[in-house]
C-alpha cells in the first residue's frame, strides 16, 4: 500500500547552494513523524516544500501515490496539507472565531452564528479558548490551538508543525502533546520539527534526522535514544557537554560583590512586589513559566519597559538607587539585556555582523568620540567573531543570513562589546541549534568566571539547572523561592513555579 | 552549519537610475537642440538645487525611519517671515536669527511629536505643515509673495552668485550633500540614524538614545529647509508662500525613493539622493525645453518612479531566505 505522503529526491537550491538535497521520505496515515536536525539542516525548507510555501528545485511529492505539485499553501491546504508556522499567521486584531473562519466568510457575515459555530467546533476539539476574544489577547499556547483548529477545520489530513513547543510553558506543552494524541486518533498525520529531543522521543512514532540538507537516518522512535539522535544530528556526541554536567561534578561559584538589588518592584499585573539580588562572579538563573513576570522584571531593571507603564519599588545598582526609563542610560551604566525576541528586537536587518557589533560599542560608555572609524569597527568585529566563534564567511556578512545560533552570538557580542557589569540573558538558547547551545553556555560560564554578574532567564529546566550557581523561581510576578545549585532539582523548581 | 552567503547586489536601483540618467542626458544632448550648452547645463543644475538640498535632508530623515512632510511649508514660511522682517526695517542678522530660530523650533517640535509623543511621522509632520502655513499666513506674513530686500548682502549671493562659473545654489547643494553624507557615514549620530531606521526596537535595547537622535534629525531637517528657502528666495528674488501648495514635497520624496532609499528606513545613502536629483533634474529640464505640459510632466514622473521600483524588484527579488530568519 502506498504511503499517505511520499517525497522523492526532493531538492531545493538557493543560488546554487543546496538547502535540501535529494531527500526521500514517507509519512503513513495516523503517524507522528518528528523531523530533527540543527539549525540550517534543512528541516523548515523541506516541510515548506511539502506545504507549498517553497517551490522545489527538483524531485517529486506523491500524495496517496499520485504526484502533486502545489503553487501555494492554499492549494496544499485544498489537498489536506496544512502547516502551522513558527510565527503564527493569525490576525491579531480579529477574534478567535473570525480567525477560524477567515477566508470562508459568507457575503453577509453575521458574528453571532460565527461565534456559536466556533464555540461548538473548539469544544469538539476540547480546546479551552473563548471564540469571542481577540487573538491579540491570547497567550502563545492558545494562539497555537486556534491555528491548529483552523487547520483541522479545513480538513487537513497532514499537519506540519514548525517548532510547536518553542514558545510554550511545560504545562502548555503537556496540553499540546495531548492534542497531538487526539489529532492522531482522528486519523491526522503529523510532521513536527523540534529542537527538544525529549519531546520527539516522547510523542513521535518515527524520527528522521537531517544534517546539512541531507537525510542522515530515519527509523521508528523506539530505536532511538537521546545520544543516538544527537550523534546523528551533529555527527558527534554532545550529550555530556550539554546537560550532563550538573550531575555533581561541576563546581558552584561563590558570591561576589552585590551588583544589583531589587526591592518591591511592581508593574501592572505582571510584576508584583518582586525582590531579589544579583552578585558578581556567578550566574543567577531565573526560572518561571510564561506570565510569571520573569522577563518583565528584567526589562524593568534594564530600562526596556516603556515609561508609560508605572512601576514602583527600588532598584539599586552597586548600592546606588537607579531608575531607568530607557535602555540608553542603563547601557551606559553597564547593564546589558540580551533579548528573548531576537527577530524583533535583537538584530538589525540590513546590517552586517561588524556593523551590528560596532553599533553596540557606539551606544556604550566605552566609545566617547562622536566620530566613527571603519578600522576600529573591523578590529572590534574580528575580536568578537573570534572570541565567540561566530561562523560566517566574513564579518561583513549580513546578520540575517546566519543560522539562529550565530545570530544569537552576534546579539550577545553586541551586548558584551559594551563591557557591562551586569548582563541579563533572556532565553539565550531559544531557536538555537544543539551545537551552538553548548557554545553559548560556555560563553556565559566564561563571563561569570571573569567576574561579571550574569543573569540567565530560561523556561527550560535542564538549562537552568546546568548553568546556574543560584536559582530564583518566579511565580505570578514575584520571586518566590531561591535554591542553591546543589539543592535544586527539576521537581523542586517546578513545584515552586506552579504552586 | 553556517549558510551565510555574502551577496553583493551587482545591479542596484541606484545604478539603474544612474544609467537612466546617463541615457537621458545623452539622448537629450543628441536630439534636443539647446540642451547641451554651458548655459543650459548651469541652469539645469541651478533649477534642481533647491530640490536637491531638500532631498538630502529628507533622505537622511527617511534613513532614520521617519519622514518630514513639513519641509516645504517650513522653508516657505520661515524665509518669508525673515525677509518680511528685513523689509520692515529689522537688521538682517537679527531677522535671519529669528527666521532660522523659528525653523529650529519647528524642527524640535516635530522631533518631540514623533519621538516622545510617538505620533506616526507622516501625520505629525503633515499636521505641523498645515499649522506652519496657516499660522504664518494668518499671523506673520501679510501677502502671498514676499519680495527680496535690497540690503541682504552676502546672503543674496546664495541664489545669484557664481563661483568659477558654477551657480552658487549648486555649490550649496554640493556642500550640504557632502556634509550630510559625512555625518551619516562617519559620525555616531549617523550610525545611530541608520540603526534606528533599520530596527527601532533593537536600536533602543542596544542603548542607542533613539529619541534625542530623532529630535536632532528633525532639527537638521528644519535648518536645511531654511537654507533651501534662502537659496530659493535669492535665486528668484522673492519667496512665494504658495509654494507650500505645490507638489514640491512629493517631488522631494520622489527623488529620495527614486535614488534607492527605501521608505522603510535604514537603507541607502546620500549618494542615492544625488543620483535621484540628477535624473529628475535632467528630466524636468528636458521636458521644459520640449514644451511638455506641466500635468503631463507629473504623469511621466509618476511612471518613472513605478518603472524604477519595478525593475529593481524584478532584478533583485526579495530573497526567500531573507524573509525568514533562523532555520532554513
Amino acid at each position: 500500500m502506498a504511503s499517505l505522503l511520499e517525497v522523492k529526491e526532493l531538492t531545493k537550491e538557493y543560488r546554487g547552494a543546496a538547502a535540501v538535497q535529494d531527500i526521500s521520505m514517507s509519512l503513513e496515515s495516523g503517524e507522528v513523524h518528528a523531523l530533527l536536525g540543527e539549525n540550517g539542516a534543512g528541516k523548515s525548507t523541506l516541510t515548506k516544500m511539502i506545504a507549498g510555501v517553497v517551490d522545489p528545485t527538483r524531485g517529486s511529492i506523491l500524495l496517496d501515490g499520485k504526484p502533486v505539485s502545489f503553487s501555494s499553501p492554499a492549494e496544499a491546504l485544498r489537498h489536506g496539507i496544512a502547516m502551522v508556522f513558527q510565527e503564527t499567521s493569525l490576525v491579531p486584531s480579529l477574534t478567535v472565531a473570525q480567525n477560524l473562519f477567515l477566508g470562508d466568510e459568507k457575503a453577509f457575515n453575521r458574528l453571532r452564528p460565527l461565534y456559536i459555530a466556533a464555540q461548538q467546533f473548539l469544544q469538539s476539539l476540547n480546546f479551552p479558548v473563548d471564540p469571542t476574544l481577540n487573538v491579540s489577547a491570547l497567550g502563545a499556547a492558545q494562539r497555537q490551538m486556534v491555528e491548529i483548529a483552523r487547520a483541522v477545520r479545513k480538513n487537513a489530513r497532514i499537519i506540519i508543525f514548525d517548532e510547536p513547543t518553542a514558545t510554550l510553558t511545560p504545562e502548555e506543552k503537556q496540553h499540546f502533546f495531548e492534542l497531538i494524541g487526539r489529532l492522531k486518533a482522528r486519523g491526522c498525520s503529523i510532521i513536527f520539527i523540534s529542537h527538544a529531543l525529549e519531546e520527539a522521543l516522547a510523542i513521535s512514532d518515527r524520527i528522521t534526522v537531517l544534517r546539512d540538507g541531507k537525510l542522515v537516518v530515519t527509523d521508528v522512535t523506539a530505536n532511538f535514544d537521546r545520544d543516538k539522535i544527537i550523534r546523528a544530528m551533529v555527527g558527534r556526541s554532545l550529550s555530556d557537554e550539554l546537560y550532563g554536567a550538573h550531575a555533581g561534578s561541576r563546581k558552584v561559584r561563590g558570591y561576589g560583590k552585590r551588583v544589583l538589588s531589587v526591592q518591591n518592584i511592581s508593574m501592572g499585573r505582571m510584576v508584583r512586589n518582586s525582590s531579589f539580588a544579583v552578585y558578581a562572579g556567578q550566574i543567577t538563573g531565573i526560572f518561571g513559566l510564561i506570565g510569571s513576570g520573569r522577563t518583565e522584571s528584567a526589562k524593568i531593571v534594564a530600562g526596556v519597559v516603556k515609561r508609560n507603564f508605572f512601576h514602583g519599588g527600588v532598584t539599586r545598582l552597586a548600592d546606588r538607587i537607579v531608575r531607568y526609563r530607557t535602555p540608553a542610560p542603563a547601557v551606559r551604566n553597564g547593564v546589558a539585556y540580551v533579548t528573548e525576541d531576537r527577530k524583533s528586537e535583537g538584530i538589525f536587518e540590513t546590517m552586517s555582523i561588524a556593523q551590528s557589533i560596532y553599533t553596540g560599542l557606539l551606544a556604550s560608555a566605552q566609545h566617547r568620540t562622536a566620530v566613527v572609524s571603519k578600522s576600529e569597527m573591523r578590529s572590534v568585529a574580528e575580536h568578537w567573531t573570534q572570541s565567540l566563534s561566530i561562523r560566517a564567511i566574513s564579518p561583513d556578512a549580513p546578520v540575517v543570513e546566519l543560522s539562529g545560533g550565530n545570530q544569537q552570538k552576534v546579539v550577545i557580542a553586541k551586548a558584551l562589546v559594551q563591557q557591562p557589569k551586569l548582563v541579563i540573558f533572556d532565553e539565550p538558547t531559544r531557536g538555537v541549534d544543539v551545537g551552538a547551545i553548548a557554545e553559548i553556555h560556555a560563553i556565559i560560564n566564561r563571563l561569570a568566571d571573569e567576574g561579571m554578574a550574569v543573569v540567565v532567564i530560561s523556561s527550560y529546566l535542564p538549562e537552568i539547572l546546568n548553568i546556574s550557581d543560584r536559582i530564583l523561581v518566579s511565580r505570578k510576578g514575584r520571586i518566590v523561592e531561591e535554591f542553591a545549585a546543589g539543592e535544586a532539582t527539576e521537581e523542586k523548581i517546578m513545584y515552586a513555579a506552579v504552586h | 552549519m553556517t549558510r551565510a552567503v555574502s551577496r553583493k547586489r551587482l545591479i542596484t536601483q541606484e545604478k539603474i537610475v544612474f544609467a537612466i540618467f546617463v541615457l537621458l542626458f545623452l539622448g537629450f544632448s543628441l536630439f534636443l537642440p539647446g540642451f547641451l550648452t554651458a548655459n543650459n547645463v548651469a541652469l539645469l543644475l541651478q533649477s534642481v538645487s533647491v530640490l536637491g538640498i531638500l532631498s538630502v535632508a529628507m533622505g537622511a530623515t527617511i534613513i532614520a525611519g521617519a519622514i518630514d512632510l513639513s519641509m516645504v511649508a517650513l522653508m516657505a514660511m520661515s524665509v518669508a517671515w525673515a525677509l518680511q522682517l528685513v523689509n520692515n526695517g529689522m537688521p538682517v542678522p537679527l531677522a535671519m536669527l529669528i527666521g532660522g530660530g523659528s525653523a529650529i523650533l519647528v524642527g524640535i517640535i516635530n522631533g518631540v511629536l514623533v519621538a516622545y509623543v510617538e505620533i506616526p511621522p507622516l501625520f505629525a509632520t503633515l499636521a505641523t505643515a498645515a499649522c506652519i502655513y496657516g499660522f504664518g499666513r494668518f499671523g506673520l506674513i501679510s501677502q502671498d509673495t514676499v519680495y527680496l530686500p535690497k540690503n541682504l548682502g552676502w546672503i543674496a549671493e546664495l541664489g545669484h552668485g557664481r563661483v568659477y562659473g558654477l551657480p552658487m545654489p549648486v555649490i550649496v547643494f554640493a556642500v550640504l550633500a557632502a556634509a550630510i553624507a559625512l555625518v551619516m557615514n562617519y559620525t555616531k549620530f549617523g550610525r545611530f540614524a541608520y540603526a534606528i531606521g533599520d530596527n527601532r526596537a533593537t536600536a533602543r535595547i542596544t542603548g542607542v538614545p533613539v529619541r534625542p537622535v530623532l529630535v536632532l534629525q528633525y532639527t537638521v531637517s528644519a535648518i536645511v529647509a531654511f537654507i533651501a528657502g534662502l537659496v530659493q528666495a535669492t535665486a528668484i528674488n522673492s519667496m512665494n508662500t504658495r509654494i507650500t501648495d505645490t507638489l514640491l514635497i512629493y517631488e522631494v520624496i520622489l527623488v529620495v525613493v527614486l535614488g534607492g532609499i527605501g521608505l522603510s528606513g535604514g537603507k541607502g545613502g546620500i549618494r542615492n539622493v544625488v543620483v535621484g536629483t540628477l535624473l529628475i533634474g535632467t528630466f524636468l529640464n528636458g521636458m521644459t525645453i520640449m514644451n511638455i505640459q506641466f500635468t503631463a510632466q507629473n504623469a511621466i514622473k509618476g511612471l518613472i518612479l513605478l518603472t524604477a521600483i519595478a525593475i529593481d524588484q524584478v532584478i533583485n527579488p526579495r530573497d526567500e531566505q531573507t524573509s525568514q530568519q533562523g532555520d532554513i
